[in-house]
């Protein structure tokens, strides 16, 4: 009789219980001295294991898999080189079938193809060329965050929001272009900018530090309005760290009623 | 705005873009690491472990079908690895453990409740150690790691009713243990 309640005591314990089932269980216990005790040891137990302090990884752990996922990408990389790819099949093709006239054909074309190098050496001009365009575009690129930084400063709040539409276009986005953006993020007096400034480095959020910026930024926000999009933010970035931060928030004083709610909703998602 | 979960991540890696094993990696590998530790209880060996985790992940992404949550896949592979290790090894008790409990109980006052405390600390890793792999997982998993009977039920494919038992089972002979060494 009372195994079929003892059973469901560790249940009792981790809170996976229904209530009818809780309430059965709970009055059985006010009744039997017995069983009481027995719960009362295995609570004993769990809460005592509830103390033990749980190893922390050490430091360089969160680095060290970067290192991992470059040399994985490596690896794969050189497994689909099409070149070696390519020779090997034609390679199989040749053994298959030896054919001596294709054999002198392709002899004959890449004789052709030899002579036409020769004749117009078109190697040095070909790679001069491909150097211009390469530096062409790294010009490009510095022009456009040169543009971008310069726009940033406008007293203007839509050119300001031009420069944030900016970075979209930059193909390498680098930490110059990552600090201005967060000092816009946190500092500028218009919050359409803010949000703005907020959506492109949600688009920029596979780099580490942009993360732990918009963590960061959590609490230096006093409008509702941003503290909505950045809670919304890290939903979606599913950032746990943010958690902390934006218990913080909900301590704040003057908080916004909607905002409270919206952010609780949050964290519940985010645990 | 849609969500980046997990498995709208994990397919993501699936469909060729790797990086973003990198975010999922930030997401999991401290409750990794926990898990591994607790199993095994040796540092170098757990931080490898947990890479080895990922590249696991990484190499064999067919093994996610998208349609189970990505967290219970990993903890499947994580088990595997584990096991795998055990197989290799011929389990000797470690308690290497308990010197790290140890350290981290320090630097507390140093009163008669800090000694009481520190003992049965060191008496529970004693008797966690004597339990079976098994049973020690199975608090581990609800215990330390915090999940749910359904998340454990899906991590080792049985239902959720053979999980409240089980851990009731693990939980009964845990203190059994317990209280004999208690002696």
């Amino acid at each position: 009789m009372c195994n079929n309640f003892r059973e469901g005591f560790t249940a009792l314990l981790t809170d996976t219980i229904d209530k009818d089932h809780r309430n059965e269980i709970e009055n059985h216990l006010e009744g039997c001295a017995d069983c009481r005790m027995e719960f009362d040891s295995l609570k004993k137990m769990w809460d005592l294991m509830g103390t033990v302090p749980q190893p922390e990884p050490p430091e360089a752990m969160q680095a060290g898999f970067s290192k991992v996922l470059s040399d994985y990408k490596e690896e794969i990389s050189v497994k689909k080189n099409p070149v070696s790819d390519w020779i090997s099949k034609l390679r199989e093709y040749w053994s298959v079938q030896p054919q001596p006239g294709l054999a002198f054909s392709v002899l004959l074309v890449v004789a052709g193809l030899a002579g036409g190098y020769l004749l117009h050496k078109p190697g040095q001009s070909s790679i001069r060329y491909s150097r211009q365009i390469d530096s062409l575009s790294a010009q490009v690129s510095e022009i456009k965050q040169a543009v971008m930084l310069s726009l940033l400063q406008n007293p203007s709040a839509s050119q300001r929001i031009r420069a944030v539409a900016y970075t979209d276009e930059i193909s390498n986005v680098n930490l110059k272009v990552i600090e201005a953006l967060f000092t816009t993020l946190n500092e500028d007096p218009n919050v359409n900018v803010r949000l703005a400034t907020l959506e492109a480095l949600v688009r920029l959020s596979d780099e580490p530090q942009v993360r732990e910026g918009l963590v960061r930024s959590i609490n230096l926000q006093d409008s509702p309005m941003m503290q909505l999009a950045l809670a919304d933010a890290m939903v979606k970035l599913q950032e746990k760290r943010s958690v902390k931060s934006l218990q913080m928030l909900l301590d704040k004083k003057n908080l916004n009623n909607m905002v409270k709610l919206n952010i609780e909703k949050s964290i519940q998602k985010l645990i | 705005m849609d969500t980046l979960s997990d498995n709208v991540l994990m397919l993501k890696v699936k469909n060729g873009d790797i990086v973003k094993m990198g975010l999922l990696y930030e997401r999991y590998y401290r409750q990794l690491y926990r898990f591994v530790f607790n199993m095994t209880r040796q540092k170098e060996l757990s931080e490898d472990m947990v890479q080895n985790i990922f590249l696991r992940m990484l190499k064999y992404p067919e093994g996610f079908m998208g349609f189970g949550e990505f967290r219970i896949w990993m903890y499947h592979i994580a088990r595997n690895a584990v096991y795998d290790h055990f197989k290799k090894v011929k389990r000797v008790p470690v308690h290497s453990d308990v010197k790290d409990y140890e350290e981290r109980i320090e630097g507390g006052e140093y009163t008669d409740d800090h000694l009481e405390k520190e003992q049965e600390l060191k008496i529970l890793a004693t008797a966690l150690d004597k339990l079976s792999d098994e049973k020690r997982e199975l608090l581990i998993l609800s215990r330390f790691e915090e999940l749910k009977y359904s998340e454990i039920a899906g991590i080792l494919n049985i239902t959720e009713g053979a999980v409240k038992v089980r851990v009731h089972r693990a939980l009964t002979q845990l203190k059994s243990n317990y209280l004999n060494l208690e002696k």
